[in-house]
């Protein structure tokens, strides 16, 4: 049986679908079987982070409608070996998701996969929920700032009333609390919240912290995971929220401020003094 | 002088509690003696009690005649608020019998806007008389402890809303909303481990975020009614 983990956050533009894609290649790089599908219906943006736009001939509404099969539909990514990705509509919208269609499809998957990742799109509206109903696992996407983090809350919310777990009063969704675009050096300037005030709210485990990285927005226009990335911040910070992910402890890394030497020879030396 | 102007009015945020009619086959006749049969065994409960009149299952039928309908009910020693869930004609119909189409009530189509959760299941009845949540209270949701105490052992969010009959106690940050004794107990009060709230209401009586700034010292708090006035002192004094 496969575990379906939906990517969401409210919010808009916090990297869904950024962290969807690390996600899934970072499962399948570490040997599991990996399907992720974009919910975003009407605004396909997974396929372009993933590189495989012109590869595209049927989508998830397609699978849904019965006017292809599955296998006609999963593209083959070309980064990673056991991962396949189920593009979104362009020419429909979000009503065209029901959810016996979804859960058709899932069941499907559910047999030959090990994850299945949701790409949910922004809002709480019924595209979102769609996404999230079948979740198991809740990776809430959120950035350093106000408005995100109560979108987030409110998403947190719905996952432990709107789901099928919660409708029928199972194990709740596993949440998990992702921090992207952090940037210690504001919020030692005291301009973006920090770590500790966004968990002191949203009060969940905490999965990852991908800093606040030119090596997103390059990823993205390159079609390549972040991940893929190794030599980057934020391709590292994915790589550690995996493994945490698959139950490994890992310390955080880019969370404090990087002190430059000379700086710190001289704090040495203030000291010293003092 | 504006200093000697009294206020004529003040306007107090209230949740009224109401019945609703809902009427499933229409003959005056019939009922008004069920009414009666009704009102009959539970005579103290139903005496002027307000009552909203649900079309819902009797929309299509253009023969309702609301002056009667309302003589009816105002003869059972009902008093008839409004209508809701009608279609258009009989909307104009009952407006000009003096009946208004109001839309509260949960079963209201106008009003079934996705703005509240529902009550999350973990909600569950403890000792009779109260209410225990033990999971966090996220922003939009609303948890209403009817007829009982509301215990709250996790934090509550910016744009969650607490609603009890009794007093309220969180045992965490409470951010949200906190309205205790909303159908008018002007003893019930709001104990809080961390007090940020949003708006704290006891009875109807509320102070909103920037009056409670300055008296809330971070420790544990109580909120309650004297004289009409909401009271923020720290618990234990």
């Amino acid at each position: 049986m496969a575990e379906v983990i939906v990517v969401t956050s409210g919010k808009g533009g916090v990297g869904k679908t950024t962290t969807s894609a690390s996600l899934a290649v970072g499962l399948s790089n570490r040997g599991y079987k990996t399907v992720v599908i974009d919910f975003d219906i009407g605004l396909r943006n997974l396929d372009l982070i993933m590189g495989c736009e012109r590869r595209v001939v049927y989508d998830f509404i397609n699978v849904i409608r019965g006017e292809a099969n599955l296998n006609q539909a999963l593209i083959r990514d070309k980064h990673a070996k056991e991962l396949y990705i189920l593009p979104a509509s362009q020419t429909r919208d979000k009503d065209a998701l029901t959810q016996e269609g979804v859960q058709k499809v899932l069941d499907e998957l559910q047999k030959t996969f090990d994850y299945i990742v949701c790409d949910s799109p922004a809002g709480i509206e019924h595209g979102a929920q769609m996404a999230m109903y079948f979740a198991d696992h809740a990776v809430v996407v959120t950035n350093p700032e106000v408005s995100s983090v109560r979108d987030s809350d409110r998403m947190l919310g719905l996952l432990s009333s709107k789901t099928k777990r919660a409708e029928e009063r199972r194990e709740p969704v596993k949440e998990h609390l992702l921090i992207t675009r952090y940037s210690p050096k504001r919020v030692t300037r005291g301009d973006m919240m920090s770590l500790e005030d966004v968990n002191e709210i949203l009060a969940i485990p905490l999965l990852g912290v991908i800093p606040e990285s030119q090596a997103v927005l390059r990823a993205s226009n390159a079609g390549d995971p972040v991940i893929l990335d190794e030599e980057s911040d934020a391709g590292q910070a994915y790589a550690d929220a995996i493994e945490r992910f698959l139950g490994e402890d890992k310390p955080f890394r880019f969370v404090s401020e990087k002190v430059h030497w000379i700086k710190r020879l001289f704090s040495i030396k203030e000291k010293e003094h003092a | 002088m504006i200093a000697d102007r009294q206020a004529c009015f003040q306007l107090k945020a209230s949740f009224f509690p109401c019945t609703i009619l809902q009427i499933s086959h229409y003959d005056l006749n019939q009922l008004e003696q069920q009414l009666f049969a009704t009102i009959q065994r539970a005579p103290n409960f139903f005496l002027g009690s307000p009552v909203i009149i649900d079309l819902e299952k009797i929309k299509d039928l253009t023969t309702v005649d609301f002056s009667q309908l309302k003589k009816v009910l105002i003869n059972s020693s009902l008093v008839p608020m409004g209508i809701r869930n009608g279609s258009e004609k009989q909307h104009i119909a009952a407006v000009s019998a003096g009946l208004p189409v109001v839309t509260i009530g949960k079963n209201s189509k106008e009003t079934t806007q996705p703005t509240t959760e529902p009550e999350k299941q973990v909600a569950q009845p403890s000792t009779p008389g109260s209410k225990l949540v033990t999971t966090p209270i996220r922003s939009g949701m609303q948890i209403y402890a009817k007829d009982a105490d509301l215990i709250v052992l996790a934090p509550v969010s910016v744009g969650a809303e607490l609603l009890a009959d009794g007093h309220i106690h969180v045992y965490g940050p409470l951010r949200g909303r906190a309205l205790a004794g909303v159908r008018g107990n002007k003893d019930a009060r709001i104990f809080c481990q961390k007090l940020d709230a949003e708006l704290v209401s006891i009875a109807g009586y509320y102070l909103v975020k920037e009056e409670l700034q300055n008296d809330a010292d971070g420790g544990m708090m109580q909120i309650y009614l004297e004289n009409e006035e909401v009271k923020l002192t720290k618990c234990g004094r």
